[in-house]
């Protein structure tokens, strides 16, 4: 057995003559009576399973010779060729040529001609002891220098009807609201004011339930939420109140209008409502483009460099969009621009959302609630340094409000949260792992 | 004696593979304890639910390997940086030039040693490289242990990072060197999810911990479970594998860049490589497994043949009356699928038409999955243009010869039924694993023709014909013979029969389970220390006469090479008393 095995080493052979002395007498009776050679290899074989029981010596007969000296003289010429041959592992790496070229070791091969049914047995035809070393040689002689396919082009997440309508619903609730709110008077305008906030929050949480929005992982339950909701708030109506405390107000609840002594900011959260359909679609074109970046990229560096202008860019974007609104905003509800916090407070929420959306939701949730503490932070200030002996605690935000005006406290503390979300977003979202391909749900 | 049953996708799920078989393990070996730890595959299979158990099941312990919520375990700096070398060590061995546990991946053939040496893992170079891998795999499990998961780290950046860092490294396979940024993202991904068994928290004193023999009921990630309770505990492993999971997975590989592919590949290899050389002992379930587990590097003093077990009993009734066949009716039974290639059995029934003018051909079976069904459509159609319907006489109507029916109906209540109904059964498929309706058609003692692929020869033995596949003329040929033969068809027949019971029955199955579970442990009794109620070690708890100073067993006694009875070693079996279940250590 140990010598067979020498012999059936597989190579490439190094002359067209004889292997060897069987295969000698193989290739003369192939290329002169031309018996199928396969009845040589196959008179050889040592294990047959018929000839196990000796009663039953006909069986043999069945397998191999029979059908071959049956054949009639078209059928045999047309297999002569195949068989024949004088390197019959050519032909058969033609035939598996595919195999051969995609396979990465030769058990791949090997397994995969076994799926074609080709056994030991048929392994000895072609000069092996078995499949495997038949399959070595395949993997050795196949050529693998063409270079695979180009990588497709991943599937884009598709824009579905369902968000874009959904992103598209707290803008338009929210101008309800406001109109709403400017139309009617007295305890109707309470009533208005509030189921107006109720309906934009139920939008709001309907819109970023799906599509590019939503969060990555649906298990952990919001933690952002309340200190959202306070950074709306205050931008609605923290600064009224911070000039009229300031001021040694406030002398009434707010009035709901832009000229009472409580005066309400209702531009910014329109026009942050109205921003919810652009964010969208720009965190949808982030995605999209970021998993073609993905896909085109050689490694991770690359990877990062590519990413890095595309987040910047639609930071940008979303900026631009926001500020376009905020002036529309502005001029239909003929309120004070208060653009900068606005501006700020947008593109906090926007990274904290994009963040989320991709994986990341510790550090929005820290950096969103410490800009809510330090916003409440500067209101109670303002009202403990009303009690004695405490007056010191509100110069910092009497200096504040009186150089740059009650705008300033948010722009401030949204502007350094931003900022350090958006230094965050540069190292996280530049990552690959943060745009890995969803798993397939199984 | 308890036993840790290791199932991936497996027993106690309805949609298991290989339930059939673990249940009648289990139920088989009543006298023994089993603890079943069980991966499940899909969120599906959860659902689904199990099979009711048998009361000796003690405990089931379930893990998903599917894609679940993840743990939040944050490592530690040196944490990390133990990780990080451990993953990093592990891709190194992945992207290595040696890639495969045949360690003949680069450069021609001649470095690949010829598989006749059959033994351990060719080539000098594989040795150190098998070590990595397992050093890297059990430091990974130790830090697992440590940290209480490593989910999170293995799917976070430093893990892709790591993974490019090893495959851009030098001496990388030229597939691996090629990986990009997608490719790198679908390994890591992959090998959270094969890895997952790392962080499970089985392997205490009162999980696997506690049994005296891990059984994996089949390769790859259920391994896994069974290497680390060795790794930590010291319990031995067997390995059954009844298909080579390596195999199944270069078979059902998706389509995939070639750089994944590689790496996953490796890894497969590895892991089976790994567990080959740690398991005590590894069972084939037939000569073809067992050929590629040897080439896996598996030693082959290890490997045993268990064939799988068939329930013989609804077959006993037709195999004891063998005048029951009709003597024109060849039968078919099987899963139709393409795979099965009946156009090539009807092309040969055509054949077999031309000279027996009066046979029919019955083909029994219900499609597999739409491919199936569509094969079918196409075999109906075929049938019916190769054979025009035919009738007795002028005034009766006509029916086709060849007919295609399922088990169940109102003509075929079982399948021994549709064995019964026919003379010659006949196989022809062109791939084939364990072929169970050829075992079935031996056990009602019916005359066979078969195709030579996977394990049909080694089933057969020498109790029915033999033709190579694809070939419709050998098997019209083979068909024939028997045909006319009425004689040759019974003794066949019988020996078939004989055959089969004496090779493939249930009880045949677990006896040889039985008889390695008592060899195993005869040979590497695990001693433990058994602790009293307050938690001390308790001493005495052994009897002196429990330690002989004499060995029981000797380790290298050769192991009956082809699933030898287990219970015709009787030294093993006393051998067992010294490790009773240790109470205390629960």
């Amino acid at each position: 057995m140990n010598d067979l095995g020498e012999r059936d080493r597989p190579g490439t052979p190094t002359s067209p003559g004889a292997w060897d002395a069987r295969s000698e007498r193989t290739l003369n009776t192939a290329s002169t009576t031309s018996p199928a050679p396969e009845t040589a290899t196959d008179s050889e074989q040592p294990a047959k399973p018929e000839t196990a029981t000796s009663s039953e010596p006909p069986a043999e007969t069945v397998t191999g010779r029979t059908p071959s000296t049956r054949e009639t003289g078209t059928d045999r010429k047309a297999a002569a060729p195949r068989r024949g041959a004088a390197d019959p592992v050519k032909a058969l790496m033609h035939r598996h040529r595919e195999l051969c070229e995609r396979a990465v070791d030769p058990l791949e091969i090997a397994a995969g001609l076994e799926a074609h049914g080709i056994t030991d047995r048929t392994a000895a035809r072609f000069r092996h002891r078995d499949v495997f070393s038949l399959a070595e040689e395949m993997y050795a002689r196949a050529s693998r220098d063409g270079d695979g396919p180009p990588p497709a082009a991943p599937a884009a997440p598709r824009a579905c009807a369902d968000w874009a309508l959904l992103t598209l619903l707290p803008g338009a609730l929210c101008a309800a609201a406001v109109a709403a709110v400017h139309l009617t008077h007295g305890r109707s305008r309470l009533f208005a004011a509030a189921a107006g906030a109720l309906a934009v929050a139920l939008a709001l949480h309907a819109a970023l339930r799906r599509g590019p929005l939503s969060a990555a992982d649906r298990t952990t339950p919001g933690r952002t939420t309340t200190w959202t909701a306070w950074l709306i708030g205050y931008s609605l109506l923290g600064n009224g109140l911070l000039d009229s405390a300031v001021a040694g107000g406030p002398d009434g609840l707010p009035t709901g209008t832009a000229d009472g002594p409580w005066p309400l900011t209702a531009a910014p959260v329109l026009a942050l409502a109205l921003a919810c359909a652009p964010a969208a679609w720009i965190a949808h074109l982030f995605t999209g483009r970021a998993r073609r970046r993905l896909a085109a990229s050689r490694g991770l560096d690359d990877f990062a460099a590519a990413v890095r202008p595309l987040l910047l860019g639609a930071f940008a974007l979303f900026l631009g969009t926001l500020a376009a609104l905020l002036v529309l905003c502005t001029a239909a509800l003929d309120e004070p621009a208060a653009y900068a916090e606005a501006l700020t407070l947008g593109a906090l929420l926007f990274l904290a959302r994009l963040l989320t959306t991709h994986g990341f939701s510790y550090a929005p949730a820290v950096v969103l609630t410490a800009t809510a503490t330090v916003q409440a932070a500067a209101l109670a200030t303002v009202f403990a340094a009303r009690l004695p002996g405490c007056g010191l605690l509100a110069t910092p935000v009497d200096i504040l409000v009186t150089t740059w005006g009650a705008g300033s406290v948010p722009t401030l503390a949204c502007g350094a949260a931003a900022l350090a979300l958006l230094i965050h977003a540069t190292r996280k979202l530049t990552r690959a792992s943060a745009h890995a391909p969803p798993e397939p749900a199984r | 004696m308890r036993i840790g049953l290791l199932t991936e996708g497996g027993y106690p799920y309805v949609s298991g593979d290989a339930r059939l078989w673990c249940d009648r393990l289990v139920r088989g070996l009543g006298q023994h304890e089993f603890d079943v730890y069980a991966l499940s595959r899909s969120q599906r299979q959860e659902d689904e639910g199990w099979i009711p158990l048998p009361p000796n099941v003690r405990r089931v312990r379930t893990a998903p390997l599917w894609p679940a919520e993840d743990d939040d375990v944050v490592l530690g700096r040196r944490a990390r940086r133990r990780f990080t070398e451990c993953f990093g060590e592990l891709a190194a061995v992945l992207c290595g030039a040696s890639g495969g546990p045949s360690a003949s991946g680069s450069g021609p053939v001649s470095g690949g040693g010829p598989v006749s040496g059959g033994g351990p893992v060719s080539g000098g170079t594989s040795i150190p490289e098998a070590d990595r891998f397992a050093n890297a795999l059990y430091g990974l499990a130790e830090l697992a242990r440590e940290e209480g998961g490593l989910s999170g780290a293995l799917r976070s950046e430093a893990a892709v990072r790591t993974l490019e860092r090893a495959c851009r490294a030098p001496g990388a396979q030229r597939a691996a060197r090629e990986a990009r940024v997608p490719d790198l993202l679908t390994v890591a991904a992959y090998l959270e999810r094969a890895l997952r068994p790392l962080s499970l928290d089985w392997y205490e004193d009162n999980g696997l911990g506690a049994v005296d023999l891990c059984h994996a009921a089949s390769g790859g990630p259920a391994v896994l479970p069974g290497l680390l309770a060795r790794h930590f505990t010291g319990v031995p492993l067997l390995v059954t594998e009844y298909g080579v999971r390596l195999r199944t997975h270069y078979l059902t590989a998706p389509e995939a860049p070639p750089a994944v592919r590689s790496l996953l590949a490796a890894f497969h290899g590895r892991l089976a490589a790994e567990a080959y050389a740690r398991a005590e002992t590894v069972t084939a379930g037939n000569t073809h497994a067992r050929r590629w587990q040897e080439r896996c590097g598996a030693d082959r003093e290890k490997l045993r043949t268990v064939y799988p077990g068939m329930d013989a009993r609804p077959f006993a009734e037709v195999g004891e009356s063998p005048e029951c066949a009709d003597p024109d009716t060849l039968v078919w039974v099987g899963r139709v699928e393409p795979a099965k290639d009946l156009v090539s059995l009807l092309h040969a029934f055509a054949e077999v038409r031309k000279r027996q003018p009066r046979t029919r051909l019955r083909i029994v079976g219900a499609p597999a999955g739409a491919e199936g069904a569509a094969y079918l459509g196409h075999c109906r159609t075929l049938a019916a243009q190769l054979f025009p319907d035919e009738a007795d006489g002028p005034h009766t109507a006509g029916d086709n010869p060849v007919s295609f029916e399922e088990i169940g109906g109102p003509d075929l209540p079982a399948a021994a039924d549709a064995y019964a109904s026919g003379a010659v059964t006949v196989l022809s498929s062109v791939v084939e694993g364990f072929p169970i309706s050829l075992v079935e058609a031996m056990l009602c003692g019916r005359a066979t023709v078969s195709t030579d692929v996977g394990a049909v020869v080694e089933v057969i033995g020498g109790t029915g014909l033999v033709v190579p596949p694809r070939n419709p003329r050998a098997l019209a040929e083979a068909c024939v013979t028997l045909l006319r033969d009425p004689e040759r068809r019974e003794r066949l027949g019988a020996a078939a029969r004989a055959r089969a019971l004496e090779l493939f029955t249930v009880e045949q199955n677990i006896e040889a389970f039985h008889g390695i579970y008592l060899e195993i442990v005869s040979r590497t009794p695990i001693r433990r220390v058994v602790l009293d109620e307050a938690g001390e070690p308790l001493p005495f708890a052994y009897p002196a006469e429990a330690h002989v100073p004499v060995r029981w067993a000797d380790p290298a006694t050769r192991l009956v090479a082809r699933g030898g009875p287990g219970w015709a070693t009787d030294g093993p079996v006393r051998a067992a008393t010294p490790v009773p279940a240790p109470e205390g250590a629960r």
